[in-house]
């Protein structure tokens, strides 16, 4: 299939998908108790905002979404913020647009998302590259238990283990908060963990495959220097699949920044996803999961589009389509 | 036809274990039993001494978790403002007390029992929701599985923790909710496994045999399919036993979990932050209890797909 035909199709599948979250999303708020435009009389008398304050909103809400109206026109006014980026105010906090929050908020969980991908990185090769070097040993066998907790703990439980030993006792790094750069430390060490645990086991046995090359061999059988032979042969070839690995890890990533933002208290987007649920913001939590599946999805579509890429076998089977290596244990935390 | 089906069960079994004796030759072997796939499974599964210790530590944590009103010391909610954020090895609190003067211990236990209650009965609402969705959009084909599959698409495209979390601001936060929502969030990709298992066995002999002898879709469907796709759904399942303590927890990091008091370990890691220096224990006790499940439930879950994967008996 040639590119720009699967590219369209895969754009036109995303956008259905994307309807298809929002009508989900909307449907199941629906019958949440009270009506939409009016959910916030129930919930912000105990979200501490002024009787005034409230009526203004109130009206706000309702001017914007109508009174008495079926679900199916509040849904299209809804979809129709979404569309030209003006989704109304937020109820939970009073006075920002809930296009505002997002945007403000988008770039720390993508820095957050981002920073973290790369240290990942730069743990997962050396330590997959070491213990591929020296398979079966004890340093092979410790490194990859290390992998293996590092897999089964979500992001949070590592953070909650950081907190305790940088913050609490050793007093180094602050517990919480988003000002200083210092700040970014402890959420992107406990965010990295986990996908670096699953990157090294993936270095690992793709360099343990790409040792035994016959090219390989041919290179340290004319005398190549050793380390010559290990990173330009071996460890630049076995780093291809990586690319497919990276992009559902990021995807993975992003809802990590969920718990991990809500922990470290990071006014990042899964933080207002939160909030939102747990104060029945349905303007602002609509928002934020749509546009978080959207994120998800756009990621998922550029890591589909890299396979063709990098594997032209792929593009031959009927284009562009998932391949075996695809299936990564990531677990969304 | 069922007379014959009758007698001849009752032969296999008649002749067997009279046969036994005469069949094994050493004595010091153990006699040659029928080994049934679930026999070779569990046999490679007590190989691996990791997977069997957690196993039994987990069916210990199940243990703890359905008689935490006997073992645990204080009832969750009982306070006590003697003691408040009192530490580790005080007095009648062997883990401390939290911000109320609530018993941390039985604050953790509690919390084990309310995260193995929603992981388990949504891994079994997760399973049925699948097997129904599954078998049916597998065996049936045509429009019903274009639709279904159609569906499941939908929600493999929706993410689960925003699902869950979407879930669980409709429904409140009750166990109930976050059954249904950690469980409704995990049944696509078990949706999908059992239709694709379905689509392989559909093809083999024995189902067409039992076509042949006129048995009707859901029997063949439950009697024939079932039992024969179930280890690859074993080893997904036993993995998202995990996935959903986990789940549990998040969800009451974000203040989405149980009704309070009731124990949440999540809700506690996230109150536990906030009385960090004063009292360390209060985040440190559950999450190493948390921790410590969830490497038991995964060792366990690796046991058993190793047990199932043919690839493993090479190893």
């Amino acid at each position: 299939m040639d590119f720009l035909t699967f590219l369209s199709r895969r754009l036109v599948r995303l956008a259905l998908c994307l309807v298809a979250v929002s009508i989900i999303t909307f449907t199941l708020l629906q019958s949440a108790p009270g009506n939409f435009a009016d959910i916030q009389r129930v919930t912000s008398g105990a979200s501490s905002i002024g009787g005034t304050g409230t009526e203004q909103m109130l009206a706000e809400s309702l001017s914007r979404y109508g009174d008495d109206v079926p679900a199916w026109q509040q849904y299209l006014t809804f979809m129709q913020g979404v569309a030209t980026w003006d989704m109304g105010p937020s109820y939970r906090y009073a006075g920002r647009a809930v296009e505002d929050i997002i945007g403000s908020a988008f770039p720390i969980s993508a820095t957050l998302a981002l920073l973290a991908v790369t240290l990942a990185l730069l743990i997962a090769v050396p330590a997959g590259v070491f213990a591929a070097l020296r398979q079966n040993s004890k340093a092979d066998h410790s490194t990859m238990f290390l992998v293996t907790l590092g897999n089964a703990l979500p992001s949070y439980l590592v953070a909650a283990f950081l907190i305790v030993i940088f913050s609490a006792s050793l007093g180094w790094l602050p517990s919480s908060g988003w000002s200083r750069p210092e700040h970014l430390i402890l959420p992107v060490l406990a965010l990295s963990l986990g996908p670096a645990a699953v990157l090294a086991r993936y270095v690992r046995s793709s360099m343990l495959e790409t040792l035994r090359e016959e090219y390989v061999t041919a290179a340290m059988a004319k005398g190549g220097p050793y380390r010559t032979v290990i990173v330009r042969h071996a460890l630049r070839n076995s780093l291809i699949p990586l690319v497919t690995v990276v992009g559902p890890l990021l995807a993975a990533l992003m809802t990590g920044t969920v718990f991990v933002e809500a922990l470290f208290r990071i006014p990042g987007l899964g933080y207002y996803a939160a909030t939102a649920a747990a104060s029945r913001d349905m303007p602002l939590l609509m928002g934020t999961v749509l546009f978080f599946a959207l994120i998800i999805m756009v990621v998922n579509l550029a890591v589909d589009l890299t396979y063709g890429f990098i594997d032209p076998r792929i593009r031959a089977e009927g284009g562009w389509g998932r391949s075996q290596l695809r299936k990564t244990s990531t677990q969304p935390a | 036809m069922g007379t014959i089906a009758a007698t001849e069960d009752v032969d296999t079994t008649g002749v067997t274990p009279a046969e036994r004796p005469v069949s094994g030759t050493g004595q010091h072997e153990a006699p040659p039993r029928a080994r049934g796939p679930w026999a070779r499974a569990w046999d490679r599964f007590k190989r691996n001494r990791l997977a069997l210790i957690s196993l039994i530590f987990c069916a210990l944590l199940v243990l703890v978790a359905a008689a935490a009103p006997l073992i645990a010391p204080y009832h969750f909610g009982a306070t006590d403002y003697a003691n408040q954020l009192v530490g580790v090895g005080s007095e009648g609190h062997v883990l401390g007390t939290d911000q109320l003067g609530r018993d941390i211990l039985s604050r953790t236990i509690y919390g084990l029992r309310t995260a193995l209650i929603v992981a388990f009965g949504a891994e079994l609402l997760a399973l049925l929701a699948a097997l129904v969705i599954g078998l049916t959009a597998g065996y049936r084909g045509g429009r019903v599985e274009q639709g279904l599959m159609a569906f499941t698409d939908v929600m493999y495209a929706f993410p689960s923790y925003l699902f869950a979390i979407v879930m669980v601001a409709v429904l409140g936060r009750s166990i109930i909710a976050l059954i249904i929502a950690i469980g409704i969030a995990g049944w696509v990709t078990q949706a999908r496994l059992v239709r694709a298992q379905v689509l392989t066995i559909k093809q083999r002999e024995y189902v067409e045999a039992g076509r042949a002898m006129g048995a009707s879709g859901p029997t063949i469907a439950i009697r024939y399919i079932l039992p024969n796709a179930i280890g690859p759904l074993l080893v997904t399942t036993s993995f998202a036993i995990p996935a959903a303590i986990a789940a549990e927890a998040g969800l009451g990091l974000l203040g989405l979990g149980v009704q309070p008091p009731t124990p949440s370990w999540g809700a506690m890691i996230s109150e536990g932050t906030r009385f960090l220096l004063a009292a360390p224990h209060m985040l440190l006790a559950p999450a190493a209890v948390f921790a410590l499940s969830l490497l038991a439930f995964t060792w366990v879950g690796d046991g058993v797909r190793d047990a199932f994967d043919p690839r493993g008996e090479q190893r």
